[in-house]
């Protein structure tokens, strides 16, 4: 008997981790780091592991294929090229369009989300209809569009039922002029069924009382949806255009598939994807990507406090002249921003 | 309370035990992935016994003379040879019923009537290139293969050769294409050449009676379709892109008669994109593009060219010509009703009265090294029977293989083929760095400085001559950034 209790004491101090363990602050410490082990050494073996690479490719001169001990290393060469070139801040300026495209998209979910959210004859069917695009693959709507701004195809045969003559349509995807806005329309009517879904979700949460009342009260559609739909939603329509604006400078899919980035269409990103692939000039092109990274970083920033500014007080209407003031000189700072950056580049 | 915790408990059981199952699979593939390495490691050995097994045998074989090439006279040796071989290939098309040409089972009935006895087993895959090497490097691949994209060092290891160089150059064309240490690996199957794809049609009924050889009567005729037809002079396919890469493919031999320009002296040449005056050279290759866009004489809208629908309407007509090599030609003729009005015509440009054109080899027939003595001889006697009695080279609109043979349907009379020479030793990457420091990438994917040529010869931003001058002094920035000797 005795030698077993000397036999407990003796493996107490092995032990010891197990009772810790088994205590409610070592099992709460155990589940915390058990639950969060895997999901943080995915984050990091998937997204800041290669972040970090390619960050360190932007410092030298190699190839893809180029072995880890030749490559060069260059300094800041790569970033220097990235502002000397033209070719990389001008493809920045064709993002102003999707810039446009993104705000008229807003506005259009926006607009749409408000008539849905009343009662409407198949509403549900037309929330369906407007939300598809969204579902098909980018790769897919490039070669829808493709087609449908094809010469003589879909597009132009829609606009001669209307009266249009051919000849006086455009080419929309050769002439120079207006083949970027063709590509944002392509852009818009794919992501605005998605910002709509958005909208309306968060106007279904706005009580349905404020309305009755504000019925009661002799307010119209209009000002209901001025004074109580916009405050409620305020932090979804916030979302939804930091989201659209730096998609838009990021654009993509529609000028890679559509128009392969040619004929004055390459954006930022199409510019780098070239680089990197075809030239594999893979230091440079990470250079753009960690220079597209802050650009993203500073607007993102600035629109959080445009934000701030705007919807300072939504409610009342004596704030709300002060708030468009605030806005108005935040719209001014952020155009010298814009200014001063391109003075820079 | 107690089913509470007893449910915990197995929950918990049934968890370690899910963790020890996933530990023990890990364990597992290890476990197979060594015993695979160990076998690979045995299948190594034994390749390596029957490499020796086979060398003896080669030996014999050298002292008799039986497996070589040259030496097989078909019809009369290894007539009573009885063995099955396989054949993996690409031509997925030919195995169609559908196929406008000669199919697979059409040109074994024709073999099997010399060789009744040899089987011939044919496999193809729209995903060769890929799945080719995975065959290889199982270990386990067929009979007679198309080398696919194996270094030359490797040759030996996984085919057999059909003879030394000097031997097979007596008997094939392109025998360098798979040339190592002296001894040939390869046989192409058929080669391929640079020029012009058009419609024989649309070229006589816009009263084209000789075929044009220089740029300026290039241009004349595709104005001449311009104001007779209702067809397309030049399709420039701008939308696909590598379409647009292929013209690089035209300033080597095609524009300069030198068939060591491309791969030697391009990289070393000052200013290679200047004016030379005489309607040679890079230049004027580009210049027919951009003349051609700046006249009108090309699709109203570039910006949509479709390279599908590009096939159906060469074939009825709708366009004059496009600029792409010889392998597209039977796709343009089998695109429709109208295969005898595809042409193929020698790029206009002359050199000194001369018309040049760069051919290479398409994909090449290897023999599997490993394969039994019988199996080898019979593989010999099929690809030697391809090369010089099936006409696969002439049916798939290809250039001759067969050294004694000049049959081929490229109305190529009077111009010389040339074939690229390698680069000099030391200097094989060379012109993948130019490519990269200038961004030009001539003929590795530099699709976009030619859709800027017809951007600009449609817009007018840019004259020719500034094109060009670009060009060159990227090249020459390029040059000097990577101490290149400029000797040209």
């Amino acid at each position: 008997m005795a030698a077993t209790v000397a036999k407990v004491k003796k493996e107490k101090k092995p032990f010891h981790f197990m009772q810790w363990a088994k205590s409610r602050k070592g099992q709460q410490v155990l589940i915390c780091v058990a639950f969060m082990v895997i999901p943080l050494l995915l984050l990091f073996t998937f997204t800041y592991l290669p972040f970090g690479e390619m960050v360190r490719f932007s410092f030298y001169d190699m190839k893809y294929s180029t072995p880890a001990d030749k490559r060069e290393f260059v300094g800041w060469e790569n970033y220097i090229d990235v502002f000397r070139r033209d070719d990389c801040f001008g493809a920045l300026k064709l993002s102003l369009y999707y810039v446009v495209g993104a705000l008229i998209q807003l506005a259009l979910a926006l607009y749409l989300a408000t008539i849905l959210s009343f009662k409407v004859k198949g509403g549900n069917f037309f929330k369906g209809l407007m939300f598809f695009p969204y579902l098909i693959s980018g790769i897919a709507i490039g070669f829808i569009f493709k087609f449908f701004y094809t010469r003589g195809f879909v597009f132009d045969t829609v606009l001669q039922w209307l009266g249009f003559e051919l000849e006086n349509l455009p080419y929309w995807l050769r002439d120079q002029s207006i083949n970027n806005w063709s590509l944002v329309a392509t852009s818009v009517w794919r992501y605005f069924g998605q910002n709509m879904v958005l909208f309306i979700g968060a106007i279904m949460s706005v009580d349905a009382d404020l309305y009755e009342a504000a019925e009661l009260d002799g307010a119209n559609k209009f000002q209901q949806f001025r004074h109580i739909i916009l405050p409620s939603i305020k932090t979804i329509v916030t979302l939804n255009v930091i989201l659209s604006i730096t998609g838009s400078l990021s654009a993509f899919e529609q000028p890679y598939v559509i128009t392969d980035g040619a004929n004055g269409t390459g954006t930022y990103f199409v510019i780098m994807n070239e680089l990197a692939h075809t030239s594999q000039k893979v230091g440079l092109a990470s250079a753009m990507a960690v220079v597209l990274l802050l650009i993203i970083f500073a607007c993102t920033i600035l629109q959080k406090l445009f934000f701030k500014y705007i919807f300072r007080d939504a409610e009342s209407e004596d704030e709300s002249y002060k708030a468009k003031r605030a806005r108005l000189k935040a719209e001014k700072a952020a155009l010298r921003a814009e200014k001063a950056k391109k003075g820079v580049a | 309370m107690k089913l509470k915790k007893v449910l915990a408990v197995t929950l918990i059981a049934a968890m370690t035990a899910g963790m020890a199952a996933c530990g023990n699979t890990n364990a597992n593939t290890t476990n197979s992935d060594q015993t695979g390495t160990t076998t690979n490691n045995a299948a190594d050995d034994a390749v390596a016994a029957t490499e020796s097994g086979d060398a003896a045998a080669d030996d014999g074989a050298a002292e008799s003379g039986a497996l070589s090439y040259a030496d097989i006279t078909l019809g009369e040796d290894y007539t009573d040879l009885t063995t099955t071989i396989t054949v993996f290939n690409h031509r997925t098309d030919l195995q169609s019923a559908d196929y406008n040409g000669t199919t697979w089972d059409e040109y074994l009935a024709a073999f099997n009537e010399m060789y009744p006895n040899i089987t011939v087993e044919i496999t193809t895959d729209t995903n060769y290139a890929d799945d080719a090497l995975m065959h290889l490097q199982s270990g386990d691949y067929e009979t007679i293969m198309m080398i696919p994209a194996v270094d030359k060092a490797d040759l030996s290891n996984y085919f057999l050769s059909y003879g030394d160089l000097e031997t097979m150059q007596g008997e094939i064309n392109y025998a360098t294409t798979w040339e190592y240490g002296g001894e040939v690996y390869g046989v192409p199957s058929t080669a391929t050449t640079q020029g012009i794809v058009y419609n024989k049609k649309v070229f006589e009924e816009a009263g084209i009676t000789e075929l044009p050889t220089t740029p300026d009567e290039f241009i004349a005729a595709l104005q001449a379709i311009k104001d007779n037809t209702d067809a397309i002079p030049l399709y420039t396919n701008y939308a696909a892109g590598w379409t647009m890469g292929a013209w690089d493919a035209y300033i080597g031999s095609n524009a300069t008669g030198d068939n060591t320009y491309m791969n030697q002296k391009f990289v070393h040449t000052a200013n290679p994109f200047q004016d030379y005056g005489d309607g040679t050279h890079a230049y004027a290759v580009y210049k027919i593009l951009y003349d051609a866009v700046a006249n009108g004489l090309t699709e109203e809208d570039y910006s949509t060219t479709d390279w599908e629908g590009c096939k159906g309407m060469i074939n009825n007509g709708e366009i004059g010509c496009m600029v792409l090599g010889s392998w597209a030609y039977p796709q343009m003729e089998a695109a429709g009703e109208n295969a005898a009005d595809i042409g193929y015509m020698p790029f206009p440009i002359t050199i000194n009265g001369e018309q040049y054109a760069a051919a290479g080899a398409d994909y090449s027939y290897g023999i599997n090294v490993n394969a039994s003595a019988d199996e080898q001889a019979a593989a010999m006697v099929f690809v030697k029977w391809m090369t010089e009695e099936s006409g696969f080279s002439y049916n798939e609109d290809g250039l001759p293989v067969d050294a004694d043979s000049t049959e081929t349907k490229l109305s190529f009379e009077g111009v010389t083929f040339l074939e690229d020479e390698p680069a000099v030793a030391g200097e094989e990457d060379l012109l993948n760095q130019m490519n990269t420091e200038s961004e030009l990438n001539i003929n590795a994917g530099g699709d976009a400085k030619i859709q800027s040529i017809i951007e600009h010869a449609f817009n007018g931003t840019m004259t020719f001559d500034e094109i060009m001058d670009d060009w060159n002094q990227r090249w020459t920035e390029a040059q000097e950034a990577l101490e290149v000797e400029v000797t040209q």
